[in-house]
């Protein structure tokens, strides 16, 4: 649309970034890195892999495969929880499902034996004996997920309202940034876990619907003032000339002149989101029992540290830590290469 | 200076988990050595100081050392042992088991206070009619009531009446709280009841002055004023209580009964004869945090601690015994059985509150559905995974170290999930769609699970959820903080919840009570009403410990597995780690105040120190 604009022949905004981005190597190696988290959460979402990661694989604490199986022991279960003493019933009570256990227990053929559990698993196992790699898979979806989807939220939100403060001003503009002033005023982390506290719900899109609501205040205030600049520019006079409306002007004109700043600011809160999820779960505010995320993962080792299990602590952290560099790398090279002057 | 080192504390633990703890901070021992002075921990804040107005563990224990009852356990005996405390001697039990008397040490003075006016108070029979009448005052809310309400003659009529006019009438004659001399207390009973000396031996059940719980009305829970070995010196809300040894406390010797235990007589050696209090001043401070208790502890800036149940495998080996790096140096470990119960309740009422509750009531589905819940429950996961090991499977709701415990008792529940899944085939419990179990009428079904909003708790959710799952029924995990879940315990809205029960005292009436109709919204969570129970519990009530008292016990526990209003679980481990300078310290199964009956000498550390055992 706004190529229009341009003369032709002269190759647009995106493909000079595009060819700038292409010569930053550590930015495309971090493209690829990412690139790869995004194929795995694909594939996880699809259910190709990692569907079972609910299932007890291993032995409780299964130990990873390359450090081979070493029983620890640890404090014995007690010997009463095996023996199977017969239950001596009182006359006088009657058990109205006497007759129909004795029924079924006969009908139950012998019980199909147990699959065994396996005493090492690739990246070890988990207290109750689930994978950690599949746990890890897993826990890189969700997390991805909710950075991802909290961030294009708390994007949308801001830039909405960050138009609308810029390009109209006045009584528009100091309702907004009242608003604003009112979520700057609490500590972030604090009106995170207030917030939290108030839904008192656990799931995923809890956890997303937090961030996204309280993570939007510092977008705003950049797309504002984009617009404050934009908003008497000739171009947008010009457009105005030829009878375009208001949100014509906001969001067909302006917009796509000012998206290399929120395309930088969503990458760099995907990655402080997939933080904040961690910070939620591994406080306890995180993502349900049934979804597991890197933080519940953090959170599951502060106990089996304890014991020297070490395995989740560093398959979590390592997924953690190398999403998380590439992706602030990458975002660093996608600022210098949508916006050159700041080089 | 106190916060400061706190906060120290926690940025050590949150920094350094690694580093050398072993360093005893110079300042904490050079201020001991003049003083005899223990310090320990509380894993959670107290409430406060009243006996009538609190009910959690951690408040009961500087209650314990504040108050006097009139009667109490002996240190060593065990089973624990019912002795004289302020009484001359124990009860005089008559009219069958409906009277009791009770007489009064004269000359026990209450601890000096503004409320006395400078004057000094003494002890009277009339404090303790005082103390028990407050149980039942409705302005006080006592959690505490069940131990009165309808057992005192013309009690219950006083309370009636507090409710309609707002106000309760301390000083109307009740017929069965007399005291018919200063020292003389008569008590006569509705019901025979033989086991009532152990609400007296209840350190809730203390003599309070008038005077001072008036003076002090607004604010009774910071104010304790009492006959007790110690008085309340310093408080600071939820972060540290400082008890003194009470200057005026009356002259008490440590006689404990040794018996023919080896470990008693190495006691008693050191201790027996001496006058007590011997420790001065106790320090109490509060600490959430595990890892903060235990490096507190091994800088010896704690001098007994017991409560490090989830870091067990730091200073315990496979074989439940300490630690080699501990014992050389002099550290010491009690382990002990809590006389306590672990239990997962459900919800037996037909409706919480207008709506229907697809899993109470007693028709033979919504049993079944209770018992295969129950049969797929994995108890082995929750001791073996959950505590690590530190716990005993619990068979039978009176613990053991508690009158009426049943050792050969076995939980007629089992683990099976096989059968669990055909009972509810059995009972029309259809998988729908998704793999999960409707009605039997094809109404969606789901659970809810109420738990805490901490990691402990997300691991119980969790082995709840995948317990669940194999039975295919829906589980919504529903997490409130814990005031907030008594709250709704006490209106019956709980549907599924674990909960503890630790022994006030030993005595099985302490945990049959929990099961007994009328008590439902007050200590009776599952709002369990059944007639068949509720007859027996009622007939146990009148007679004393003993095999009619079992036998009735025994078929109370069957009726409550018949209608699966409870799955026992587990009774947890308590392993206390005292340091090498304190004496004479037995974990005793029923009071949590031992450091009234011991002592702390230091010449002792130092020689362990250099090496000798």
């Amino acid at each position: 649309m706004n190529a229009a604009a341009q003369s032709p022949g002269s190759p647009s905004l995106w493909a000079l970034a595009w060819r700038r981005l292409k010569r930053d190597r550590v930015g495309m190696v971090s493209l690829a890195l990412v690139g790869g988290y995004v194929l795995v959460v694909i594939a996880a979402e699809l259910g190709l892999v990692a569907a079972d990661w609910a299932r007890e694989a291993g032995v409780n604490y299964a130990p990873p495969a390359f450090a081979g199986s070493t029983d620890s022991g640890g404090p014995q279960v007690n010997a009463d929880l095996r023996t199977n003493a017969t239950v001596r019933h009182e006359p006088g009570i009657v058990d109205p499902l006497a007759s129909v256990l004795n029924e079924l227990r006969q009908n139950l053929a012998a019980a199909p034996p147990e699959a065994p559990r396996a005493a090492t698993l690739p990246l070890g196992g988990d207290k109750w004996g689930r994978d950690v790699l599949k746990k890890a898979v897993k826990g890189t979806e969700t997390s991805m997920v909710v950075g991802l989807v909290a961030a294009l939220l708390a994007v949308a939100i801001a830039t909405i309202m960050g138009a609308y403060a810029g390009y109209y001003g006045g009584r528009m503009d100091d309702i907004l940034n009242w608003l604003y002033s009112v979520f700057t005023a609490i500590p972030y982390l604090l009106l995170v876990l207030a917030i939290a506290a108030v839904l008192n719900q656990k799931g995923t899109l809890t956890v997303i619907l937090i961030l996204g609501l309280t993570g939007w205040t510092g977008i705003f205030r950049l797309v504002r003032a984009e617009y404050i600049k934009h908003r008497t520019r000739e171009y947008v006079l010009a457009a105005d000339a030829v009878g375009a409306s208001h949100a014509q002007r906001m969001f067909v004109h302006i917009l796509p002149n000012v998206s290399h700043v929120v395309l930088v600011q969503l990458s760099l809160h995907v990655v402080l989101f997939i933080k904040m999820e961690v910070i939620l779960s591994f406080l306890g505010f995180g993502v349900g029992v049934d979804t597991v995320s890197w933080g519940s993962m953090l959170n599951e080792s502060q106990a089996e540290l304890i014991l020297g299990k070490w395995w989740q602590l560093a398959a979590a952290t390592a997924a953690m830590a190398v999403l998380v560099t590439a992706f602030s790398l990458f975002t660093d090279a996608l600022r210098d290469a949508l916006d050159p002057r700041l080089k | 200076m106190t916060l400061s080192r706190f906060l120290l504390a926690v940025l050590i633990a949150l920094l350094l988990p690694g580093c050398d703890e072993r360093a005893a901070s110079p300042s904490a021992q050079a201020g001991a050595v003049q003083q005899k002075v223990l310090r320990f921990t509380f894993q959670a804040a107290e409430t406060g100081f009243d006996p009538v107005r609190v009910s959690d563990y951690y408040s009961g224990v500087v209650i314990a050392a504040i108050f006097d009852p009139l009667l109490t356990y002996d240190y060593l005996a065990r089973p624990a042992k019912i002795v004289p405390n302020t009484a001359v001697a124990l009860p005089e039990i008559s009219d069958g088991g409906k009277t009791y008397t009770l007489r009064i040490k004269p000359g026990i003075r209450f601890s000096d206070d503004a409320a006395f006016k400078g004057k000094p108070r003494e002890l009277t029979a009339a404090d303790y009619a005082y103390a028990i009448k407050r149980f039942l005052d409705p302005k006080n809310r006592a959690q505490y009531a069940f131990l009165f309400e309808g057992k005192i003659v013309g009690l219950d009529k006083l309370a009636a009446d507090a409710k309609k006019s707002g106000r309760f009438d301390y000083d109307a004659p009740v017929v069965g709280l007399e005291t018919p001399d200063r020292y003389t207390l008569r008590i006569r009973l509705n019901e025979t009841d033989f086991n009532f000396s152990h609400v007296l031996a209840f350190p809730m059940v203390s003599a309070v002055a008038r005077e001072a719980v008036e003076a002090y009305a607004n604010d009774t829970n910071a104010h304790p004023v009492g006959t007790g070995p110690y008085v309340l010196k310093q408080y600071v809300r939820s972060s540290k209580m400082v008890l003194e040894k009470n200057p005026h406390f009356r002259e008490m010797l440590w006689n404990a009964e040794v018996g023919d235990n080896p470990e008693n007589h190495q006691i008693a050696a050191r201790m027996k004869g001496k006058r007590l209090p011997l420790i001065e001043r106790v320090e109490i401070s509060v600490m959430d945090e595990a890892q903060s208790r235990w490096l507190a502890f091994q800088r010896r800036e704690t001098d007994i601690e017991y409560q490090l149940e989830e870091l067990a495998p730091k200073f315990m080996n496979a074989d439940n015994t300490l630690k080699p790096e501990f014992t050389s140096q002099g550290i010491r470990m009690e382990r002990s059985v809590d006389p306590e119960i672990i239990y997962l309740f459900f919800n037996t009422q037909e409706k919480i509150g207008d709506a229907p509750n697809p899993f109470g009531g007693f028709a033979p589905e919504k049993i079944a559905l209770r018992r295969a819940i129950a049969m797929a429950y994995n108890v082995e996961d929750q001791i073996r995974v959950i505590r690590k090991g530190q716990s005993v499977r619990a068979h039978y709701p009176i613990p053991p170290g508690v009158a009426g415990h049943e050792p050969d008792y076995r939980i007629g529940i089992p683990h099976d999930v096989r059968l669990a899944n055909a009972l509810l085939d059995k009972f029309g419990y259809q998988r729908g769609a998704d793999g999960y179990r409707l009605q039997p009428d094809g109404k969606y079904l789901i659970l809810r699970y109420f738990s805490q909003p901490t990691e402990r708790d997300r691991q119980f959710d969790e082995l709840m959820k995948r317990s669940l799952d194999k039975i295919g029924l829906r589980v919504q995990i529903q997490k409130e903080r814990f005031a907030e879940l008594n709250k709704l315990a006490d209106q019956c809205r709980l549907t599924l919840r674990h909960a503890a029960w630790i022994a006030d005292y030993p005595d099985g009436d302490n945990f049959m009570q929990l099961l007994y109709g009328p008590n439902s919204g007050q200590t009776n969570s599952a709002c369990y009403r059944s007639p068949e129970f509720d007859k027996r519990y009622e007939q146990s009530r009148r007679l004393p410990h003993g095999v009619e008292r079992n036998q009735l016990y025994r078929e109370m526990a069957r009726q409550m597995e018949a209608d699966t209003a409870w799955l026992l679980t587990d009774s947890r481990y308590r392993n206390v780690l005292v340091q090498p300078y304190v004496v004479g310290f037995k974990k005793h199964p029923v009071y949590a105040h031992e450091f009234l009956y011991m002592d702390i000498d230091r010449s002792d550390a130092r020689a362990l120190k250099d090496g000798r055992p």
